[in-house]
Formats: C-alpha cells, structure tokens, sequence
C-alpha cells in the first residue's frame, strides 16, 4: 500500500445494509475501501453474530445507477450492499474505473443525461432531427438500394400475381377498343419503353376501367375509371376511359412515358421497402411490434407513405417531361390530359371512397395535380 | 406494525384465514408453531416513482433506441423495469430487476429475424412465400405456451428482492393446458370458456412462483372469474343499448320528412357526425370493460395469492378505478402524441401499489434462498416484442 497517487491512499467510508443472499434478512452494514481493497462489516444484531467479509475491488460489481434509487454493489458470492450514499459510490466508480465493463460506464452516462432537463430536451431534439433525417433521405435511399437490388424474376412474379387479382369485375374488363386502335397504342408504348430502356419485360395492358358488374352485388365496388398504373415489373395498364378522355395520342404517351419513369426508378418496390423501414421505426419508437401504440402510429405512418409517393410522381413527371420534350418540345399534352383528369376526379371523388386495401392504395398515384402541371410547365421553360 | 383492521377483507377472505398459523414452517421460525392468535403484521406496498423522473428517463431511452436503430432496445427495456422494481417498496425494501440486456438482444434479434421475413414474404410475395409465412405462422401458435412458459421463468429468475430471487418451477405441460388448451375451449366456446381459461392462466402463474424457498399458491375460485366476465359483459350490453336509443332516434327523425329541419343535407351530416361520436363512445365502453377486466382480475388474483403459508396479499384498488384510469390514460396520450407516456405509466403504478398490502403472521427477514438458474431470454424478448399479455 505504497502507491503514490494519493487516490488510492484514500479510504472510502458507506453505510448501508447487507443481505448475505441466503435469506431475506437485511442487516445494517458499512462498506469500506481502502485501496483495491473493498471490506463489509456487519455487526451482531442479536438474532446472528457479526460477519467481516473482504474482497478486491475488481471482483465487486457496482449496478448502474438509476434516479431515485438506491445503490447496488454484489459481490460474487451472492451478497449485496445497499446504499443511499450515491456521492460514495461514484467515488468507488472512479477509483475502480479501469476494471469496469464498458456497458456500466457507459449507463454512467446515459444517468447523467437523465439527470438534467437540459440534456433531456436536447436528446428530444436529437431524436426529432434523426427521425426526421432518417425518414427524409436515409430510408429512400436505403429502399432505393433494396429496390435496384432486387431480382428482376421478384418483379415478374410481383407483376403476374397482382395482374391476376385486377383482372376481374369490378377493377378491370376486357378493353372494348377496336384492335387496329389497340395495335396503334402498342406501337406508341413501343416507342416510350424503346426510349426509357431497362431490362424491364415491358407490356402495355388495355383494359376496361368500368367493366359490367357481373351481379355478384360490390356494393360500393372500386372501379378504376379513367387510370393508369405501371406495375414493378414493367407491366402498365391503361383504361379504355383514360384512352377516351384523350384529346391526342400524345398526351396518351406522355402518360405512358410517366409510367414508364415509375418502372425504371423502381418505385413500387421502393415503396414496399419504404413501408417495412416506417413499421421498423415505429418498432423502435413505441417498443414493440404489435401493440395498441404501434396501431396508433399507423395513421402517421400512412401519411408519410403518401409522402413518398408524392416524390416518386414528382420523379416519374420529370421522366415523362424529358420524353416529351424529346419528341414534341413541349409538355402540353401531358398538362391537358392531368387536368381533364382532374376534372373528372372531382366528380369521382364521393364515390371512390378510399380504403385500406394494398392494391386500392397502388393505385392511388394523381395527388396534387396544380403542383404537377406547374411542375412540367416550369420543365418546359427550363428547356427553352 | 399490527393491523387490527383485518376485518375489512371480504368475508370469504376471513376463511381462510386460519390455515395460515397451521402451515407456517422452516427452521428459522420465530413464532412458536400453534400460537392461536397470531400478530399480522399490514406492510403497504409504496410506490417513488415520480413522472418527471421517469419522463427524463424514457425520453434518453428512446432517443438511444432511434439513435442506434433499435439495438438500445433491450437496455432501454431493462432500464424502465429496473426504474419500476427499484421504486416499488415494502417495509422499506425495494426490488430489482436484474435481466441482462445482453441476452434479451439476442432473443429480440431472433424474434425480430422471423418477424421481419414473415412480414417480407405477405409484402413482397416471392417464390414460395406461402410456405415461408405458413410454417412461420403454424410455428408461433405452436409455440406459444412454451415461450409464455419461458418468458415467465425469464421473468422471475430476473426479479430480486432482499437479495432473493423468484422462481418459476412451471413446466412445458402446464402450460399447454393452461395456455393451449384452455386458449382454444374458450374460442370453440365462443367465449363461454374464457373466464375458465383466465382462470387456468392465472392458477398457472401463481402456483408455480416461488419467493425463494416459498411456494406460492393459489385459492381463487373459479366463480370470481365468470362474475368479472359477466359484469364486464353486461357492462358492454348497457352501454350498446343506451347509446342504441339516439341511433334509432337520429334515424326515426332524418326519415320522416321534418318540415323544420332546413336542408336535409345539414341534417344527414349531423346524423353522421352523431354516428361518430356513438361509435367512439361504444369503443370507449368496450375497452372499459377489457381495462376492468384487467384490472379486476389482478385485484383477485392478489387477494387470492398466499406466499410460504406466511404472507398473503391484499388489494384494495377499486378495478373500475383503474380502468377509468387506463381510459383517461390512453386519451391524454393520443391528445399529447404519446408524451405523457411516462406520466400516464406512474400513475397507473402509482394507483395499483398504493393499493396493495402485505401481510404477514411471520418476520418478512424468515425467507431462505433457492438455487438460482440462468434462464433463457427467448421467451422474453417474444412476449415482450410481440406484445403477449401476460396479465400483469
């Protein structure tokens, strides 16, 4: 006991109370440190005798500290010492600082952030900046990754299983249009994938939007309309409505050319990754994965999921702006057919009431339509 | 601390009183063995816990758990428990919880694995996904009662009191039929059987817990569980007929043509906006009645739970109390997005403890330890993860 550094001269006096970890029994106790030395002492109490126990200080394991409870210190055979002396038993900490495991001192830490509001606001403020980064650009590109990396033998299937499913009354019927007008839009769909490229097994669907209803009694059924969608795989469908309410064959391209733009950045697959991430981050939030909370959150998280397809539009407008300023130096078309869209919609609107449904919701892709023609106007001066 | 006002147990309480002097045993006893009237000593349970400790806890914790994508978790878990045990008191000593975050993380990394390529396969539906879902899916309920089996032994291995441990001596078997079995009668018997399975459940639980060497046991009756299930259920039949009567109303008074009612379209979107309300009020009466349950079922299982043949609990919270508690709770959650989280959890600790003693005919010092075992964390990290109530 010759060291020099004056530390260690010290000795470090606690009282407390001592449980020897084969009854229940708690006695009153002092705890004593001298050196790398750590010696309980409990007097006779009239039912036992008193016990001296000694051990290194390396062997004592001290428990992190929580607010508003009472220090831990075990030893290995089983016993315990308790104390209300926090100031101690820091000091204990640091002298014994080197043999601790870092998993305690690190909860040393994390109890002198929850001993201050300041730090604690300051964690809150950390958190909304990660969450709000991490759900802004991390899990986009994260699902942008996941998505470009997925086998394009998932898309195919994906592509088959969900045309299957829509391929009935009372989403899709048989195209009504006469063949030599179906032919003529298969060679515009040519030209639009011809020019977006991508190992994709590119189709165009022509489908009836509001097939007969076959009697089976949908009461409230979910028809199409005037639509179109690209499936991940490379698979578009577009309505009879949507050919009918076209002015121009181009503004029929400039929709395909967008639908074109939703294969090649992959954003139906990106956008079932993107749902995987928000119920991973609801996880981490609410603690668990199925509880009434994570319910809770399942409103915010569809909103969000909303947020994302909004982008991939935006994303698949500027595919669809570039095909046609290629082609025709102009926009016009694409703007004059979303707003007849538009206009339609507002009568649909009361009737296609919106539900929770997967497929129901890939199909929701028309948000914001104002934002959109601006958009693809502002394209069109950026070019000239 | 004598307590004379024994007297204020429910009368079928009193019973069994009695055996208690009769069973008492162990070396160390400090009563002579017949005595006829032994001294009970009440020790109230207390609860320290304050809300703007605990919120300062549970806000670091889930920034950690964000900041570290999940892998904080298990530590954050450990920590709200240990921060709940440490501030529980009875006469003068708390508990602890003592699971190690180590080992909860690998059992949450394997139930989040099998949870994440469940979810993976009815999202993406690759080749074969049915096949990954089904046996995954056929796998848990296969597995159910063995992880709740587990997941209790976990559970009172981790919790320590006066330097003792619990113990858990359930076995697979029992939980089969308590868990399987009774889960099953009660949805054949479309519900019939359910008090009878919360029965099984709980007498499950009881029996086999152990405060060191002393056996826990369980005298509930099973009649007390069908009079929670039928209160609960005659709650939710009131509340559908009283809110039934405006819905009948509402739609008596929007068919006949009213001549005073303006527009009839200001009259239909009243009629919808009331329709809301009484839906939400419905939802509010249904999960009172749950809440109640709950709450009710642990005040019986308390009363009826004896410790060694020398201590026995005694709750005195009222259970509607608490479910109103649990409402209220829930509701001011939702309005603060979940803020008042940490302070909706100490109240509801706060009432319950506030409402439970302790009373023993022996020293609380008399209790002898039991071996200790590792157990595993699977089980845990599953009931944990996957939100099994466990009923407490």
């Amino acid at each position: 006991m010759n060291g020099k550094s004056g530390e260690s001269l010290s000795t470090v006096e606690v009282e407390g109370i001592y449980f020897d970890g084969r009854s229940s029994r708690d006695r009153a106790a002092r705890l004593t440190v001298q050196g790398d030395q750590v010696t309980v002492q409990t007097s006779a109490d009239g039912v036992s005798g008193g016990t001296e126990a000694r051990w290194p200080l390396a062997r004592v394991s001290i428990d992190p500290p929580l607010p508003g409870v009472r220090r831990v210190l075990k030893f290995p055979d089983r016993t315990r010492f308790e104390t209300e002396d926090d100031a101690a038993i820091r000091a204990i900490e640091r002298r014994a600082r080197r043999t601790r495991p870092l998993s305690d001192r690190m909860l040393g830490g994390v109890r002198q952030l929850e001993g201050s509001w300041g730090l604690t606001f300051a964690a809150l403020g950390l958190m909304g900046a990660f969450v709000w980064g991490f759900i802004a650009f991390g899990l986009p590109a994260i699902a942008r990754g996941a998505a470009a990396a997925t086998p394009s033998r998932v898309l195919t299937t994906f592509d088959r299983e969900t045309v299957d499913l829509l391929d009935k009354p009372p989403y899709l019927g048989p195209s009504k249009l006469s063949a030599a007008r179906q032919a003529e839009l298969q060679r515009g769909f040519r030209q639009v994938v011809g020019w977006a490229g991508g190992a994709y097994s590119y189709r165009l669907l022509l489908r009836d939007g509001e097939p007969e209803d076959d009697g089976n009694g949908s009461f409230g059924g979910f028809s199409l309309g005037a639509n179109a969608f690209a499936l991940p795989g490379g698979t578009v469908v577009m309505t009879d409505q949507l050919v009918a309410l076209a002015r121009s064959d181009r503004e029929l391209l400039g929709v395909l050319a967008h639908e074109s733009g939703h294969v090649t950045h992959r954003h139906g697959l990106a956008g079932v990754y993107q749902a995987l991430g928000l119920t991973l981050l609801t996880t981490v939030v609410t603690g668990d994965l199925v509880s009434a909370g994570t319910f809770a959150a399942a409103a915010p998280a569809a909103l969000l999921q909303r947020g994302y397809s909004r982008a991939a539009e935006t994303q698949a407008d500027e595919v669809a702006g570039a095909f046609m300023l290629e082609k025709y130096r102009t926009t016009r078309p694409l703007r004059d057919i979303l707003a007849r869209l538009e206009n339609k919609d507002a009568k649909a609107d009361e009737s296609s009431v919106q539900s929770g449904n997967r497929i129901e919701d890939l199909l929701q892709s028309h948000p914001g339509t104002a934002n959109r023609i601006e958009h693809l106007r502002a394209l069109e001066q950026a070019a000239k | 601390m004598p307590d004379p006002s024994f007297s204020s147990m429910p009368p079928e309480r009193q019973a069994d009183a009695l055996p208690l002097t009769l069973t008492k045993s162990g070396p160390d006893s400090q009563l002579p063995a017949l005595q006829a009237t032994p001294t009970i000593s009440a020790y109230p349970m207390r609860f320290t816990g304050t809300a703007g400790e605990f919120f300062r806890l549970w806000i670091v914790n889930t920034a950690l758990s964000i900041v570290t994508l999940g892998l904080y978790l298990p530590w954050a878990r450990v920590r709200t428990r240990q921060y709940f045990y440490g501030h529980t008191w009875v006469d003068g000593q708390n508990f602890e919880y003592t699971a190690n975050p180590v080992a909860l993380l690998r059992g949450y990394l394997i139930v989040a694995a099998f949870f994440g390529v469940y979810t993976l396969a009815t999202n993406i539906q690759f080749q074969g996904w049915e096949w990954v879902a089904g046996i995954i899916a056929v796998s848990f309920v296969a597995l159910y009662p063995w992880l709740v089996m587990k997941s209790l032994r976990f559970l009172a291995a981790s919790t320590t009191h006066r330097g003792l441990n619990f113990r858990f001596h359930g076995q697979a078997g029992g939980a089969y039929v308590a868990y399987g079995v009774a889960n099953v009668a009660a949805v054949i018997s479309s519900s019939l059987a359910l008090p009878w399975a919360w029965f099984m459940q709980r007498r499950y639980q009881v029996e086999n817990a152990a405060y060191g060497r002393a056996r826990a046991t369980f005298r509930g009756d099973i009649g007390n569980f069908y009079i929670i299930g039928l209160t609960a259920l005659g709650m939710v039949i009131g509340a559908g007929i009283v809110l039934a009567v405006p819905v009948i109303t509402g739609f008596a008074l929007l068919t006949s043509d009213d001549p005073f009612s303006g527009s009839r379209d200001a009259g239909f979107l009243g009629a919808m906006a009331g329709i809301a309300v009484l839906y939400l009020a419905f939802l509010a009466a249904y999960s009172l009645a749950w809440q109640y349950i709950r709450g009710a079922t642990l005040k019986l299982v308390l009363n009826s739970t004896e410790l060694g043949g020398v201590v026995r609990t005694r709750a005195t919270f009222s259970p509607w109390m608490l479910a109103w508690i649990g409402l209220s709770n829930a509701a001011v959650q939702v309005i603060t997005l979940g803020l008042a989280t940490p302070w909706a959890a100490v109240r509801r600790t706060r009432y319950i403890m506030e409402g439970i003693q302790v009373l023993a005919i022996a020293s609380l010092d008399d209790f002898a330890a039991d071996v200790t075992l590792n157990e595993n964390a699977l089980g845990e990290a599953a009931t944990e993860l996957l939100d099994i109530q466990l009923g407490f």
